[in-house]
Formats: C-alpha cells, sequence, structure tokens
C-alpha cells in the first residue's frame, strides 16, 4: 500500500463517516429516563410474568391457598414432606 | 458453559429446599423447646432435613439426564415426585412414631389428626405445589445456570 492507497483510504473514510462533534450534548437530559426504566424494570419483569402463566397455574395456586385456609391443620403435614 | 451438567443440576434442585428448610426446622424448635409443646418433631426430622433436598437436587438430575429421551416438562418431571417422596416419608413417620394409623383418621406427630378422606386431596394439594415450584422456581434456575 503506498502513500497514494492511504491517501484514497482516508478520503473514503472521512467521506463515509459524519465528523463527530466531541462537544455536542444529547437534546435532553437522559438520566431521569434512565431512572425511571430502572424503577419500572422489576415491576414489568413481574407484569409480564403474570401475563405469560396460563390460566391453569392460576387455579392450582388458588386451589392451594384455599384448601391451606380451609384444613390449616394440614399444613404441618405439608411441610413435613416438603 | 456446558461443563459440569450435572453438578449445577444438583444445585439448582437443593436451592428451594436449603432456603426453606431452616425456617421450617426454626419453628419446629421453637414450638418444641420454647414453647414446650409436647409433640416429638425431632424423631422425624431425619426425613425433611436430610432425604428431602439431596432427593431434590438428584431428581433435578434425572430430569437433566433423561429429557433428551423423555421430553417432559420440568414442572411434569417435578410433580411426579411426590409419588415416591409419600410413601418413603410416610414409612420413615411410621418407623419413628410420629404417624399412626386409626381407624378413620392417621394421626402426624402424635397430635394432627387428618381424617383419611383428606389425605387424597392433601397429596392433590402437594402434587400441585410441587408442579408449580418445579415448574416456575427449579425450571428459572435451570435456565440460570444454563442446563435447560
Amino acid at each position: 500500500m503506498n502513500a497514494h492507497d492511504e491517501d484514497r483510504i482516508k478520503q473514503l473514510l472521512q467521506r463515509a463517516l459524519p465528523p463527530v462533534n466531541s462537544g455536542a450534548e444529547p437534546s435532553r437530559d437522559l438520566w431521569p429516563a434512565l431512572l425511571r426504566r430502572v424503577d419500572a424494570e422489576p415491576s414489568a419483569q413481574l407484569a409480564a410474568l403474570a401475563r405469560s402463566t396460563p390460566w391453569f397455574d392460576w387455579a392450582l395456586l388458588a386451589g392451594l391457598v384455599v384448601f391451606a385456609v380451609a384444613f390449616p391443620a394440614t399444613i404441618p403435614v405439608f411441610l413435613y414432606y416438603l | 458453559m456446558n461443563t459440569h451438567p450435572y453438578l449445577r443440576a444438583y444445585l439448582a434442585g437443593i436451592f428451594v429446599t436449603t432456603l426453606i428448610l431452616p425456617i421450617i426446622l426454626t419453628v419446629f424448635i421453637v414450638v418444641r423447646l420454647v414453647l414446650h409443646l409436647p409433640v416429638p418433631i425431632e424423631r422425624g426430622l431425619i426425613f425433611p432435613m436430610a432425604l428431602i433436598p439431596a432427593g431434590w437436587g438428584l431428581w433435578n438430575m434425572l430430569w437433566i439426564a433423561s429429557h433428551e429421551r423423555t421430553h417432559l416438562a420440568v414442572g411434569v418431571h417435578g410433580a411426579i415426585f411426590p409419588f415416591i417422596l409419600l410413601p418413603i416419608g410416610a414409612t420413615v413417620a411410621h418407623c419413628y412414631g410420629i404417624l399412626s394409623f386409626g381407624a378413620s383418621s392417621a394421626t402426624w406427630f402424635q397430635a394432627l389428626q387428618v381424617p383419611y378422606a383428606l389425605i387424597v386431596p392433601l397429596f392433590c394439594c402437594g402434587v400441585a405445589a410441587y408442579y408449580l415450584v418445579w415448574k416456575y422456581i427449579i425450571g428459572s434456575l435451570n435456565s440460570v445456570l444454563g442446563i435447560a
């Protein structure tokens, strides 16, 4: 590769890539949006999990709760076989 | 991340029980030693404290080993486990004197009487609980550890 080729590549690269302005700043403050996203993620994940859980699993969970409330004496037996 | 899949399966399997059983043990000790409840809980602790965690780990290892052939969902695989645990647990509990059989009910810890008619629904609840725990907790752990 001679000097002419290097100049040619340099010109092509400069033409392809826009100049970077080192002093440029975003048009708005991104920090509050990042904080909102961090705060929203756990609840969003829980909501997604709740949406993806089939009704059958909810019914099973409800049945377990109803049984435990109706027959609390069986809870130690249940825990023993856990 | 494909090394030692059975070790990771064992660790994922014992996660839930090693997390919960110390809490249950604490409650049992408080009930027995602090509140002086005349119930021989300590006789039967060998089953939940020693056998159950290892059993969960081994059961998860078995799922990893058999999944290629059976394609069984991890929740269904976990729901099968009570069918093995119940006879073992009942035998251990009976041998240590914490389970006795009466005319119309079984008695745990010489205090808790459960009618025979209630044992089948109780067992079904156990199967349902195992299904949910294995599907959502053990399954997630298997994914996190890269074995599912």
